[in-house]
């Protein structure tokens, strides 16, 4: 019977096949000089997964929006990266068995066969520099360093057991940015570019806001696209000079002129491909079309002055500014307009006691301040308009931290400071199709080691692309002779946050 | 008799007709097709089968990899394939299963019929496995003799049409697909197209206007030899190859801080220049270091290598990082010049090519004995003393030597010392440190009271100890002493101080003559803090003529010149045999993992490696004539598909990083073989002769216009039914909008350049770097010349597809993106060369004179009267809008100059002309940015207004 039912499952794949995505594409993709057009763009394009993939792709037309693998639960993410890794134990991570261990000597068996960056010799423990209690129904640990936050206990979901393979800033931010700790893969950004493409075509479909002053000690490449064509790569939008690169036009020439300026342009290529019939000559001319209507529509996305005072209290906005709380603003603005990956990067949590700024008394403190109110107001305003559901906000750093204190070349250092640890960390996850008020995860008693629900960053990548509707098994891409993931050889969706 | 012979000879006839009969009966009855392993039956494994069944998996213990696992029994005690069985052979069972539960491959559809058939027939001839194309040594390949006449084209005179051997392998095959060659291109548009693809940027004008006064077939070879004359031939060669060698002007990772290895680039521009031979060009890239007696520029040139990241983060591992640089070395190489990728072997066997993985570990033995170590200095370095004090002291220190000992082979010794100061000892080698730390895991730390051990040490009579240190006291010692804390004192080093720890110097000690293999502790005292901070030391021998009261003067020029400020670029070099290092196989790729010993050595599926006489074991110099020899099946193909790729926009085989067996199949695979023999054995390597080769072909000089038969036939022009047309380099984006409105610097080589960029594009941390715009004509240096920094490269270059240089890439995949058209229309350099155009095209004090100026200008052809219309249309509404806006004016003309400011600085500029522009003096050919506008400036806002649409023109960024 089984045999029969087999064969009866078979046919009824072979008749839906004939209706399937892929299906569609290969009747679609004929007219090569139609789809250049740049009001075609968005009206057959796909290719997510498909393991046919060409090796020169049609990438005038590469961002057009994709099917899904399956129905999604998030259209779009936003992911708020804490560059430098907070200190989990300040946070979320509470151990009550940690502060009565203060100042002790740290045993030895949690120092055999282990390497730290920086932690020489034998370190003393560190209990929390922190006040804990736990808030809402869900009885969730957050730290008197997140006061506004604590508001969200029942919205979020804790991973508390992350683990990662690297424990420098620049190897683990790619890890956790393109799923190996050397260059050369395409950040998560550019995978879901690549296959779910935009849904906004007057911007880019990956953003990147910086704020704390610096880039990631990766540099670009965790919003590159590696071997991925370069359409893919993160575009960075900035709060001072044009938003994104080139944007504005020069001084002295207006936008009705630069119209003029780029009919001009426009009608020479239609002229030139009237002779020589060459469909990329399409595409260029589509690109010059996209290229002036973002230049209204990046810095209109961009400028958040008319904002009602409401929403500027709600966040701590001000206008102008470089600020974590602008990006978050920013970062709803450009998810009610569609964009598919929204990414922020908040530089400065690397608090290791070696200087005041770099302390957890004092510049981590300043860190959470500067993050807690507008992560908050992010979450809450996503929710008030309806977009939460559809909408996957991630924050985390790329490590963990040590629940012993950092003695640098063996030194006992001037300010509270923990070193990098890549055995237990703490992210959460709200909206998107994740369960709200849920824990997952356990560290030990001194959260040094992950010891139940262990979650490493192959996971979370799965999960991500499962919650875009995407199987992170079959989001593939043919380079080199190989088919690449973002998840490489690894990954296993975790089906626990799932809502 | 007659009608019996008759009859016989009847009866013989229709025995004859029966045999035949029967013949084809079976001919056609039983006959099958010989079956191809590589076209036919290996697409099929890699395709549906191998992910499962090869390399990293074996499902069932079954692998389609080699011949003998895949006949070999499996998990069921059978082998699956029963060569000449098909229908017993369980491989056929398993794909035609009617059961998709047992049907193979699994949760997919069914192979096809055709694909089945093709499987089964294999199997039943004999499941014989083929040797891929692109393993098999290159032969000479005999040229097509296309078909006089062309089927249905009884026009075209294939006499005519084809020029060289390359037309006679493209034309075969077009009429093979019965498809007609285009004409030749106009020869303006050939000219350009010629000299954008040999050096980068239009034709000289003088080279143009020769060629265009009789523009036949001498006139064309001599624009040709002249193009491959210019010196600015290697700079356009070179970006393409600096890709390859992931050269950069940074170090990459977080710091990202400065490099200096220009001086190899320069290598590369000079190597191109002088048609290097591709074999020459390789050897002394790999192994430059390993020639006997190595000159400066043989040097430099293994800098190829030194390319790699280097990781100055604080509290990074030395050793993991030079590892990564290893490995990049072993990826980098077989990427270059073997278009293969083995990155994957890494951690398993090839899952689809016949590498093992013990093979990669010995690739990597290769590259694993080099001196270099991940530290801030990054040593090994060249180092040129370009000053005359410092050329004296050598002198003076060579003078010394040839003095005390007669021998010239010692002065070369010392010279060779001087030019590298190697081989130095690193901090890191200690192992054990007590009271101290690698200061930020890079400098030795100690205080009084702790010590420091350098373990099994083999000492060999050196009598001295170089070394750089800082130190905040003075009054410090460190006693060296042998195989423990109270052993043999064979040195106590008085630390001088120079106030700080960071400040390092050099200092030259003695050291008690000790031959053996030692444990080395360096004992510390001094006041509190750290006694001394040491960046490196070096075991060395006294210079000769220590009895000479001269001595100690000569003696200290060597620390003098070790401290001297040198221009320095980074080389490879070896460990001495006794310091080798041990090569293991990473257990999964885990650099922490470590295997089997194992020795350097290439593939064994390819040609043998032979080891140069007097040497034991193998080393870089002859893994350098290993890739360079004829037998190589690689190289020489794999090159010459990257210079057609350059010309052609695609290489005969598409995938030019690839060629193992999941790369595509060549559109040409003769042409490939013939080309690849001919760089070989006619041109000797020359990569001008080959290059001149593929532009004199009629094939190149093809019109690019298509047609909609072509359109629909060959989309892709794999056919070569018409000349290349596509989208310029990011390079020559530039180059060509500097040079045509007459602004491009002509200066060669040198430091990096930083034209204008905006403010705060770098925020890399930990950096003091700064981006201070270039002043004079650096600003408008080819992009070559351009300040390469990995964690944030120059934007409008990203934009046009160069990537980061943080590793090699083989090819660049060409995009057309909204933001590559921001570029060329607001970026304050391109809005610079518009207005250095619009100055030159204002010559001509007709308005429509100017606007055909300055067409003819970018594209070195008359402007059709469509596109002047639009044109015209342009300055109209463009002049109209600056005769009302005075403002603009000033705003527009002074943009480039007032973009240079940081934002926050930057002031309104209506506070009147401050740039000035005279129309009048404004060379032609020559342009220089105008300071001052001194006549009609509405004019030259408008023109520039029509200039940068001309510069913005599809055709203008297009090579046709």
């Amino acid at each position: 019977m089984k045999n029969i039912d087999n064969i009866l499952k078979e046919l009824q794949y072979k008749s839906l096949e004939q209706t399937t995505r892929r299906h569609f594409l290969r009747n679609c993709t004929t007219g090569l000089g139609s789809i250049a057009l740049g009001s075609m763009l968005g009206s057959c394009m796909g290719g997510s997964g498909d393991k046919v993939q060409s090796t020169s792709p049609q990438v005038g037309n590469a961002l057009a929006s994709k099917a899904s693998h399956f129905v999604p639960k998030a259209k779009r993410v936003i992911y708020l990266h804490m560059a430098g890794s907070p200190s989990q134990l300040e946070l979320f991570d509470y151990k009550p068995e940690l502060a009565k261990l203060h100042g002790l000597e740290c045993p030895p068996a949690l120092l055999e066969g282990k390497k730290f960056a920086f932690i020489r010799g034998v370190p003393k423990m560190l209990g929390p520099i922190a006040d804990f209690k736990q808030h809402g129904d869900s009885g969730a640990w957050i730290s008197n360093r997140l006061p506004h936050f604590t508001q969200k206990a029942d919205k979020v979901s804790f991973l508390k057991a992350m683990h990662t393979d690297e424990f420098n800033h620049a190897p683990a931010q790619l890890l956790m940015h393109t799923g190996t700790p050397r260059l050369g893969r395409p950040s998560i950004g550019s995978w879901v570019s690549y296959g779910l493409g935009t849904e906004n075509e007057n911007l880019p479909g990956f953003i990147v806001l910086c704020s704390g002053g610096n880039t990631p000690s990766a540099g670009k490449s965790v919003w590159g696209s590696g071997f991925l064509p370069t359409v893919y790569q993160g575009v960075q939008c900035r709060s001072k000079g044009d938003p994104v690169l080139y944007t504005g036009n020069p001084d002295g020439m207006n936008r009705d002129l630069r119209k003029k300026s780029i009919d001009a342009i426009n009608r020479i290529n239609q002229e030139n491909y009237n002779e020589v019939n060459d469909p990329e000559i399409l595409s260029r001319i589509s690109q010059y079309e996209m290229a002036f209507k973002m230049q209204m529509s990046v810095p209109e996305a961009m400028d958040i002055s008319k904002e009602p005072e409401y929403i500027h209290e709600m966040y701590g906005t001000e206008p102008g500014k470089a600020s974590f709380a602008n990006n978050c603003l920013l970062a709803r603005r450009l998810a009610e307009k569609n964009v598919r990956f929204i990414q922020l990067y908040h530089w400065g949590w690397d608090s290791h006691g070696s200087g005041k700024d770099g302390s957890l008394e004092h510049g981590f403190v300043d860190r959470c301040n500067e993050v807690d109110k507008p992560m908050t107001a992010l979450l809450t305003d996503l929710e008030q308009r309806g977009m939460l559901d559809e909408t996957l906000v991630v924050w985390g750093g790329e490590f963990g931290r040590t629940p012993m204190q950092e003695n640098r070349e063996g030194k006992q250092m001037a300010f509270y400071g923990r070193d990098h640890h890549t055995e237990a960390f703490t992210i959460w996850m709200a909206g998107g199709g994740v369960k709200e008020g849920f824990t997952f995860g356990e560290t030990d008693e001194i959260g040094y080691y992950g010891v139940k629900d262990r979650v490493h960053i192959h996971d979370l990548h799965a999960t991500m692309l499962h919650l875009l509707g995407m199987d992170h098994e079959s989001l593939t891409y043919h380079f080199q002779g190989r088919d690449f993931r973002l998840t490489d050889v690894a990954g296993n969706v975790v089906k626990d946050i799932l809502a | 008799m007659i009608s019996n012979s008759y009859k016989l000879a009847r009866i013989i006839g229709l025995v004859s007709l029966f045999v035949c009969l029967i013949f084809f009966v079976w001919f056609f009855v039983f006959y099958e097709a010989p079956v191809d392993y590589n076209t036919e039956v290996k697409p099929i494994l890699n395709k549906k089968c191998i992910t499962c069944h090869g390399g990293v998996k074996k499902s069932a213990e079954f692998s389609l990899l080699f011949q003998n696992e895949a006949l070999a029994p499996t998990k069921s005690g059978h082998p699956a394939i029963i060569p000449g069985d098909a229908r017993h052979s369980e491989f056929i069972k398993r794909i035609t299963h009617l059961d998709p539960e047992e049907r193979m491959p699994p949760e997919s559809p069914p192979l096809s019929a055709e694909e089945i058939d093709v499987l089964t027939r294999w199997i039943d001839q004999g499941a014989n496995w083929g040797e891929h194309w692109a393993y098999k040594t290159i032969t000479e390949v005999p040229v097509p003799q296309p078909a006089s006449f062309f089927a249905g084209f009884s026009k075209f005179d294939v006499g005519n049409w084809v020029r060289n051997d390359i037309d006679r392998f493209v034309l075969s095959k077009l009429q093979e697909e019965k498809l007609q060659p285009s004409k030749q291109a106009n020869p303006a548009v050939l000219a350009r197209r010629v000299s954008l693809d040999l050096i980068g940027l239009p034709p000289p004008k003088h080279l143009y206007n020769v060629y265009m006064q009789n523009p036949n077939d001498e006139a064309y070879e001599l624009l040709v030899d002249s193009l491959l004359a210019q010196p600015i031939f290697g700079e356009r060669w070179a970006s393409m190859w600096l890709d390859l060698a992931r050269y950069a002007d940074s170090k990459g990772y977080e710091k990202d801080s400065e490099r200096t290895i220009w001086k190899y680039r320069d290598w590369v521009i000079k190597a191109f220049n002088e048609d290097k031979p591709f074999d020459q060009f390789t050897i002394e890239q790999l192994a430059g270091d390993l020639l006997p007696n190595p000159t400066d520029d043989q040097l430099l040139a293994t800098g190829f290598h030194r390319n790699t990241m280097n990781n100055d983060e604080g509290g990074t591992d030395d050793e993991e990082f030079r590892v990564a640089a290893v490995l990049d070395r072993v990826n980098t190489t077989m990427d270059t010049w073997m278009g293969t990728t083995f990155a994957c072997v890494q951690c398993h066997s090839h899952p689809y090519d016949p590498f093992k993985q013990e093979e990669y570990y010995q690739f990597y033995a290769f590259f694993n004995n080099s001196q270099d170590e991940d530290v801030p200095g990054e040593y090994p370095n060249i180092r040129f003393y370009e000053k005359a004090e410092d050329q004296a002291k050598i002198d003076s220190l060579k003078n010394w030597v040839l003095a005390h000992t007669q021998s010239e082979e010692k002065v070369k010794e010392l010279d060779y010392f001087l030019k590298t100061i190697e081989p130095k000892v690193q901090p890191h080698a200690f192992d054990t440190i007590v009271k101290g730390a690698l200061i930020d895991n890079k400098y030795l730390g100690v205080e009084a009271g702790g010590f420091a051990r350098l373990s099994s040490f083999h000492l060999q009579n050196y009598n001295k100890l170089l070394l750089r240190y800082g130190a905040q006291n003075a009054g410090g010692t460190v006693e060296i002493h042998l195989d423990n804390l109270d052993g043999e004192l064979i040195t106590t080093i008085p630390v001088k101080s120079n106030g700080t720890l960071w400040g390092f110097k050099a200092d030259l000690v003695d050291l008690k003559a000790i031959e053996g293999v030692h444990d080395l502790y360096f004992v510390f005292d001094g006041k509190p803090g750290y006694v001394w901070s040491m960046e490196w030391m070096l075991f060395m021998k006294s210079l000769p003529g220590e009895e000479d009261t001269e001595f100690t003067k000569h003696e200290k020029l060597i620390t003098e010149l070790t401290d001297a400020e040198v221009k320095r670029s980074p080389i490879m070099l070896d460990h001495p045999s006794d310091f080798k290092r041990k090569t293991h196989v990473f257990e999964r790729g885990n650099w922490t993992a470590h295997g089997e010993e194992v020795k350097a050595g290439t593939p064994d599926f390819l040609h043998p490696l032979a080891i140069r006489n007097g040497q034991s074991e193998a080393d870089r110099l002859d893994l350098a004539n290993w890739i360079m020899s004829p037998e190589n099946p690689l190289t020489a193909r794999v090159m010459v598909n990257r210079f057609w790729e350059q010309l052609f926009g695609k290489g005969i085989l598409e995938t030019t990083e690839d060629f193992g067996t999941q790369g595509e199949k060549p559109s040409h695979p003769e042409l490939l073989e013939w080309l690849a023999w001919n760089f070989m054995h006619d041109y000797k390597w020359s990569m001008k002769m080959l290059l001149k080769e593929m532009v004199l072909s009629s094939t190149y000089r093809q019109d690019s216009k298509v047609n909609n038969e072509l359109l629909a036939k060959d989309p892709a022009n794999r056919l070569l039914a018409r000349g290349p047309r596509f989208r310029l380099s990011g390079e020559q984006v530039r180059d060509q909008a500097l040079a045509v409105s007459g602004l491009l610097s002509d200066k060669m080589y040198g430091k990096g350049v930083m034209p204008p960029q905006p403010e705060g594009v770098w925020q890399v941390i930990y950096s003091g770097l700064k981006w201070k715009t270039s002043e004079g004509e650096d600003r408008y240096r080819r992009a070559v010349y351009t300040f390469w920094r990995r964690t944030s490269p120059y934007p409008s270059m990203i934009s046009f597809d160069a990537p980061s240089r943080e590793f090699c890439v083989p090819r660049r995949i060409r995009t057309n993106t909204p933001l590559q058209s921001l570029v060329t229309l607001n970026d304050p350099v391109y809005i610079e060369t518009a207005i250095a155009l619009a100055q030159k095209m204002l010559k001509d004090s007709d308005i429509n004179a100017a606007i055909e100026k300055g067409y003819q200008e970018a594209m070195l052809k008359e402007i059709s009267t469509e596109k002047k219309v639009a044109l015209q249309d342009l300055w109209q509404e463009a002049y109209a809008f600056y005769q009302e806006n005075d403002s603009a004016v000033v705003n527009l003309l002074n943009f480039p100059k007032a973009y240079d400011e940081p934002v926050n600085e930057k002031q309104p500029s209506n506070k009147g002309m401050e740039g000035k522009v005279n129309l009048e003096t404004a060379d032609i050919e020559k342009s220089e940015l105008p300071d001052k506008c001194e006549g009609d400036c509405e004019k030259l806002a408008a023109m520039t207004v029509v200039a940068n649409a001309i510069l913005n023109m599809d055709e203008f960024l297009t090579k046709e």
